[in-house]
């Protein structure tokens, strides 16, 4: 009998603490109802009257009067992993030296970067400047995070960038469903292609194909024409065999492809105006015809795009474990001559170079950056949102320092994520010292320095210092947006021209409308859309390498999307886009 | 001819002309089994073989796909790579100028862990599990439940995190102990062991004049010395593969182990950055050799242990 009142009383304990737990889930900033729009302008606030205690503004240094110290966190790459000369002689002190603030750096290895900030920012132990943040969703509800669009008002910096380049429509692409915003966001002028291919031009060239003639309106019909005329030369010459493949891609394995494609298809899949491989999402897609978010992985055009991808495994021509190798299998075949197309990015010209010099010797092999094919729209692969990723700023930050403290560390934040000066300070050190800038506003770094994140590779002893390695300029915590001017000032020629090509010669993709899920549709999404993907990622590989065929098992395939619930995703998108 | 076990005391007597003849079929079999062992230790040996031979090998061969058993190229200069480069001060407060290899100070740390903490498990796991193995001990009925109940369920991450956290743990080498120190498996399978010591002994102690815990420590310790080798290597491999506790508690680089930093540095290499693909393949293989090494050089010596640990206790008489 005691035993049994006991167990009543715990019962109840335990569901009163259930049922509060489940009150205090439920009804976070996301919630609200209360809708504002996103001005096409910001009108930047008046101070009040009487002394601020620091400097700031358009074209002007961020000084505070007195040291002040802010908390930020910071995503370490065990690539070019943060040393003690960062901050003793570095990027950091620089900052320091001209703004009058320290900044006081919580680290995190990059692979951990989020999972880390996660805890630390639901165990209230949050630092006051949060960078590198590409979704900020995790955050927009727990109440630990500032809704900035609340004070963009304060950043001069910010609101002339936004003004002047008209980012409202791309804002809105990460407003949330109250309206506000909770994310600074990397903002570019225009957005520049990355990736493309790179070919082995000079057994090209021998093989008789005309890649410059060519590229301007080429598809990737022609591409594949171009390819299996050079792999019948090189068969020829005794460079592979019959049963060789000559394209062998990195980014696209189980490593760095995320088991979906990667960078291959999602490329690929971007002509063909559809969702694949690194850029797949949850797969929805705005269709400007219909006026309509579209569920793109079972569109006709993404049929058609599976054909064209597999057309190149059917020829004998793309190596089919592209889609489960290592990194390294790619580019090992690529250095020593053995496939002569790979994929590439602004930043990999010089590594490559440098690795090919050393495996085939200078002067014995061209490389050349190629065009993208077109697919069945003339738009170019790059993403159409001006955005990248972004700054949070802690409400704890809101707490501690009080509304004007808050404000003086928004405007310094505003200095070094929106200044042209930081962003040049960032990006490539301190002028005169590092680089130089001739009469035309070109930018060079200066004798003895070399920066693989910029491009600038190494001399063959490896007797320069990398400013990067060594001062943390040109990292990835800073400078994510920019002018189209600021964005290619490091480009080196070769790398310049094919982004001038796709520049002129593409089209940019129109820019979605943008939607603003609640907490709870932002978890129905991700619920429908995580079997769902994988199970795309799974068709997509078979039919691309040709394991399944394409035109006899479309429906099944098409059926299998079905009954994971497509409508169910695309009922939401039509909840939240009227039109 | 006999033979006397000295573990059991019988006596085994062996008479050559009592011995079985080998069968043709047990002699095939023997031969096919042999061979199989042979293919699939060759399969497992091989992935290791291959990376030893890559950080071997020149940045060349490995380009080029060269790479097999044997080194191509053969040179050391990764392997001084690795433990030369980036310099940081393992104690910046008391010598801010003393600087040291990263690789050096993680692999310092790991080892400080693993001794300290196995040293520390193993006390502590025994002094919990050595009241548990006493069935006339009331308490355990209550404290029994409790112990395994944390083998099934936990608080979960945030919550542990926090009181790490609030307990002033985070950042601190303390951070990366504690959280693992008991293991409630390894506690279980002591307790297992230490109810095979005989009652009689215990008491004849006890009669002798000492207490609970000279019975412990002057009996039931030197009588299990079995469990505590066997403890001491689950520890100790535990402790020196650890990095999820680093990647949890330890913000603070110089406080790494080896295993957290070969983990950012393998994963780093996938990124598309141009530096990280400067990050070599054999960079890779010789952090992994380096971190294995003590381990495989011990594991021939102590392996039997290893074997019969998941045995002892298991079997009551």
């Amino acid at each position: 009998m005691k035993t049994s009142k006991l167990a009543k009383v715990a019962s109840v304990g335990l569901a009163v603490s259930m049922l509060s737990s489940l009150a205090a889930c439920s009804g976070g900033a996301g919630e609200s109802s209360e809708t504002t729009t996103i001005p096409s302008q910001i009108e930047t606030s008046a101070d009040a009257e009487g002394e601020l205690g620091y400097t700031y503004g358009l074209n002007t240094t961020f000084h505070a009067d007195q040291p002040v110290t802010y908390t930020m966190f910071f995503s370490d790459a065990s690539w070019y992993p943060m040393v003690d000369t960062w901050k003793t002689e570095g990027i950091f002190k620089e900052i320091e030296a001209r703004t009058n603030v320290t900044l006081d750096i919580k680290s995190y290895d990059s692979g951990d970067y989020m999972d880390n900030i996660t805890l630390d920012i639901n165990a209230g132990n949050a630092a006051y400047i949060i960078p590198k943040i590409y979704d900020d969703s995790a955050f927009v509800d727990c109440g630990a995070i500032v809704p900035i669009s609340d004070y963009v008002q304060y950043m001069p910096n910010y609101t002339e960038f936004y003004n002047t380049y008209n980012l409202s429509g791309d804002i809105q692409t990460i407003t949330r469903a109250n309206g506000k915003y909770y994310k600074l966001p990397g903002m570019k002028e225009s957005n520049l292609i990355n990736y493309s291919f790179v070919i082995r031009k000079d057994i090209w060239d021998a093989a008789g194909v005309d890649v410059i003639a060519l590229q301007k309106d080429w598809t990737w019909a022609d591409l594949l024409d171009a390819l299996i005329k050079v792999k019948a030369y090189m068969v020829e010459q005794g460079m592979c065999s019959e049963d060789d493949y000559i394209w062998s891609d990195l980014w696209c394995g189980n490593e760095s492809g995320q088991g979906s494609g990667g960078n291959l298809l999602g490329v690929m899949a971007a002509t063909y105006d559809c969702n694949a491989g690194w850029n797949i999402g949850n797969g929805m897609r705005f269709d400007f015809n219909q006026n309509k978010f579209i569920f793109s992985p079972t569109t006709d055009n993404y049929k058609e795009f599976l054909k064209t991808a597999n057309s190149f495994v059917a020829a004998g021509i793309l190596d089919p474990e592209t889609f489960t190798q290592d990194d390294a299998t790619a580019t090992a075949q690529y250095y020593n001559g053995k496939t002569a197309i790979m994929s590439i990015n602004q930043g990999q010209w010089a590594n490559y170079e440098q690795n090919m010099t050393a495996q085939l010797g200078a002067g014995n092999y061209e490389n050349y950056v190629i065009t993208m094919p077109i697919g069945s729209t003339r738009n170019s692969t790059v993403d159409p949102a001006r955005l990248e990723n972004g700054v949070m700023i802690s409400q704890k930050a809101l707490d501690e320092l009080g509304e004007d403290g808050f404000i003086e560390m928004l405007r310094f934040v505003d200095w070094l994520f929106y200044s042209h000066e930081a962003y040049d300070l960032t990006k490539w050190g301190i002028e005169g010292v590092h680089y130089t800038v001739d009469s035309e506003g070109n930018k060079k770094l200066m004798d003895g320095f070399c920066c693989s994140g910029l491009g600038y590779g190494n001399d063959e002893a490896e007797s320069m210092t990398d400013i990067r390695l060594k001062w943390g300029y040109a990292g990835g915590n800073f400078w994510y947006g920019g002018t189209v001017a600021e964005m290619s000032d490091n480009l080196i020629p070769p790398v310049a021209d094919y982004v001038n090509r796709d520049y002129t010669d593409r089209d940019t993709p129109p820019l979605a409308p943008g939607v603003a899920p609640t907490a709870d549709q932002n978890e129905e999404i991700n619920l429908i859309a995580t079997p769902l993907i994988s199970n795309v990622n799974a068709w997509t590989l078979k039919f691309v390498t040709g394991q399944e065929d394409i035109d006899a098992q479309w429906d099944t395939y098409v059926q299998s999307c079905n009954d994971l619930n497509v409508q169910g995703l695309v009922d939401i998108y039509g909840d939240l886009y009227k039109g | 001819m006999s033979i006397i076990d000295n573990s059991t005391g019988k006596i085994h007597v062996h008479n050559p002309k009592n011995q079985i003849k080998e069968s043709k079929g047990y002699k095939i079999f023997t031969v096919v089994n042999t061979i199989i062992m042979i293919l699939v230790s060759f399969a497992t040996l091989y992935p290791f073989l291959y990376l030893v031979s890559q950080s071997f090998s020149s940045d060349q061969a490995i380009f080029a796909g060269h790479t097999g058993l044997i080194p191509e190229g053969f040179n050391i200069d990764t392997y001084i790579y690795v433990v030369t480069r980036n310099p940081i001060a393992p104690w910046p407060d008391l010598f801010p100028n003393f600087r040291i290899p990263e690789f050096i100070v993680y692999y310092m740390n790991t080892i400080f862990y693993t001794i300290v903490g196995t040293v520390l498990s193993l006390f502590f796991s025994s002094i919990l599990a050595y009241p548990l193995s006493k069935p006339n001990l009331k308490v355990n009925k209550v404290l029994s439940p409790f112990i395994i109940f944390t083998m099934y369920f936990g608080g979960g991450l945030i919550a542990n995190y926090v009181l790490v956290l609030r307990l002033g743990l985070k950042n601190s080498m303390w951070g990366f102990i504690l959280p693992m120190l008991i293991s409630t498996y390894y506690v279980i399978l002591m307790r297992s062991f230490f109810m095979t010591i005989p009652k009689d002994l215990e008491e004849a102690g006890e009669i002798d004049g000492l207490n609970k815990w000279g019975v412990f420590w002057y009996i039931a310790r030197p009588l299990s010395t079995p469990i505590i080798a066997t403890m001491t290597l689950f520890y100790a491999v535990m402790y020196w593969n650890n990095w999820f506790n680093a990647k949890l508690y330890l913000q603070d680089k110089v406080k790494w182990p080896v295993a957290y930093f070969l983990q950012t540095i393998i994963r780093g290499a996938g990124s598309s950055d141009p530096d990280a693909q400067n990050m070599t393949a054999n960079i890779k293989s010789c952090a992994m050799v380096l971190t294995v090494l003590p381990i495989i050089c011990v594991y021939p010596f102590i392996q039997k242990y290893y074997v019969q640990g998941m045995m002892l206790g298991g079997v009551k008489e």
